[in-house]
Formats: structure tokens, C-alpha cells, sequence
């Protein structure tokens, strides 16, 4: 990997842990397990429109393994990476589907599918039938903080990025085309 | 008609999908099931167990006073189904302000009385009924 394209992957692997700290700072208003603002997936979804899937797991794993040894738990970071990785997946198909464009529609679809992957791994491990009430409030709020994520990451895209990086092909390619 | 491309019908049928799921949380929350039989409301006082009122053999509302140690009080009244602190004289009313609870979700509690409400639907098993369904909550 060249090192502009390695270094710009772990400044955004820093920043997905700043937004995750800050984030895991804000009380929680709604009190049921696992709603979350889940800001963190604006950096996955910049990711993915500018890199491929492999750059993007790699910064996705690095930051939930990260983020669980600074402050979780072992078992959050089992809920943590599943929710995670159903959330790449799914955003990854939603944007091949719809040919980069509505960054919000594969943040929503990613958001949803990240609650029903931590849900789905709760009821695994507990084995309580009780969690999957929380159901219809987790994909609420799923579809509108992944709204609200979906337009961070437009925004993003659209002005910062070009910022952050002289031109498209030297994000990609690492600067020495 | 303009033409669509591929992507925007993608995007116009994933659309529809999130306003049906949307609608349909809605409803879900709106119109909870009832739980017609085996709803049992638990009192703890100071994590000792003072009684168990069967909910959904309540025929008519009725009140009564629980008293702590402290000389807190906690009036709670009873209805067919659901059950609530009413007045308290905790300097917070956070149990007077969580209304009435008629599912095993959240229970009701006064800290400074050291009261607890919890709900138990007792149509599963009868052994974990003291355990809470939940014991861990990570973020």
C-alpha cells in the first residue's frame, strides 16, 4: 500500500474513532440498548464511495477493535464488529445497486441492517425472545439517524474531500500516477 | 415521461421498501398486542419482594400507599392491565412521571424510596421469573 494512500486511511480511521468518542460521550436520551447516532458510518460511507471495499474493511475493523479495547467490553466488541460488518455489507451491495448515487439510501439501508445484525446477535447470545421488541424502535431510529448520516457524508463528499485530496485518481492510486 | 436510469428506479423501489418498514414500526409501536392473560406486577421494597398483583385480574382500578423506611411513600394505583406510581414524595417524581407501564420493558423506580415495579409476563417460564430479561446494556 503506498504510504499517502496508508496515511490517509489512518487519518480517517482516526477521525471514525474521534466521532465514535464523542459520540459514546453524548448521554443516552432514548433508553433502549443500542440506539445510537452511529456517526461513525459517515467516515465508512466516504470510504466507500473513494475506495474500494478491502481499503474500507480494513479502516472498519481497525476501528471497532480499537474502539473496544479503549472502552468496551469484550462482548461489545462481539456486538460491535457484527453490527459493523452487517453495516459495510449491506452498504457496500445498496451503493453497487445504486451506482454511488443517494448516499442517504445506502446509509439508511446500512443503519437498518446494523441494528438487525446487533439485535440478531443479542437474541443469539442471550437467548431472550424479549430483546426483539425493541425491534420497530431500532429500525425507527435506524432510518432517521442513517438519514441524518447519509447527508453528513454527502456533504463530506462533496466539499471536503476535494480538500483533503488534490484530485480523484491521487485518493485511489496513492499519488504516484 | 423522462427516462429513468437503472439506478433511480433502484433508488425509487428501495425508497418505497424504507416508507413501508417506516409505516409499519409505526404501527407496530402504536397498536401494541395485549397481553391478555399472565401479566403479574412485582413490588420490591429495599430488593424484598412486598407483593405480587395480578393484572389481568384486576376488575376495577383501586389505589394504596406503600411506605419505605425513610418515611417515603409511593401511592400506586392498579388498573386492568397496566399499573403506575401516582404521587410520591421523592423530590424527583421520576416514577410519578413515567405514567403507567404495562409491558415488562422498562419497570418503575423510586430511588430515594428504594421501590421497585417490575412486570413479569408469566407466560413463559415460572424459575427466572426474578431475574430481569435483561441483566447487561452495552453501547
Amino acid at each position: 500500500m503506498r504510504i499517502k494512500k496508508l496515511t490517509l486511511l489512518a487519518m480517517f480511521t482516526t477521525l471514525a474513532l474521534i466521532i465514535f468518542t464523542i459520540e459514546s460521550a453524548i448521554p443516552p436520551l432514548i433508553p433502549i440498548p443500542g440506539i445510537k447516532l452511529g456517526l461513525a458510518n459517515i467516515i465508512t460511507l466516504v470510504l466507500l464511495k473513494n475506495y474500494s471495499f478491502q481499503d474500507t474493511l480494513w479502516v472498519l475493523l481497525a476501528r471497532i477493535l480499537l474502539s473496544a479495547f479503549f472502552f468496551g467490553q469484550a462482548l461489545s466488541l462481539l456486538y460491535s464488529l457484527m453490527g459493523g460488518l452487517c453495516c459495510l455489507l449491506m452498504m457496500y451491495l445498496t451503493n453497487r445497486l445504486l451506482k454511488g448515487h443517494y448516499i442517504f439510501l445506502t446509509s439508511i439501508a446500512g443503519a437498518i441492517s446494523h441494528n438487525l445484525g446487533q439485535l440478531f446477535i443479542a437474541y443469539l447470545i442471550t437467548a431472550v425472545p424479549g430483546v426483539l421488541v425493541y425491534l420497530p424502535f431500532l429500525m425507527l431510529s435506524a432510518i432517521l439517524t442513517g438519514f441524518f448520516t447519509g447527508l453528513c457524508a454527502h456533504f463530506i463528499q462533496r466539499y471536503l474531500m476535494p480538500a483533503i485530496a488534490g484530485s480523484q485518481s491521487d485518493l485511489k492510486s496513492g499519488g504516484d500516477n | 415521461m423522462k427516462k429513468f436510469a437503472a439506478y433511480q428506479k433502484t433508488a425509487f423501489v428501495i425508497g418505497i421498501l424504507l416508507i413501508l418498514i417506516f409505516l409499519s414500526c409505526m404501527a407496530w409501536i402504536i397498536f401494541p398486542k395485549p397481553h391478555s392473560d399472565g401479566l403479574t406486577a412485582d413490588i420490591y421494597q429495599d430488593g424484598k419482594l412486598l407483593q405480587s398483583i395480578n393484572l389481568s385480574a384486576v376488575a376495577e382500578p383501586y389505589t394504596f400507599t406503600v411506605q419505605g423506611e425513610n418515611g417515603g411513600t409511593n401511592t400506586i394505583e392498579v388498573r386492568p392491565g397496566s399499573i403506575a406510581v401516582i404521587s410520591a414524595d421523592c423530590p424527583d417524581k421520576i416514577c410519578v412521571h413515567q405514567g403507567f407501564i404495562s409491558t415488562s420493558l422498562l419497570p418503575i423506580t423510586c430511588l430515594p424510596n428504594h421501590l421497585v415495579i417490575q412486570i413479569r409476563e408469566s407466560a413463559t417460564d415460572k424459575e427466572t421469573a426474578t431475574e430481569p430479561a435483561l441483566d447487561m446494556i452495552s453501547y
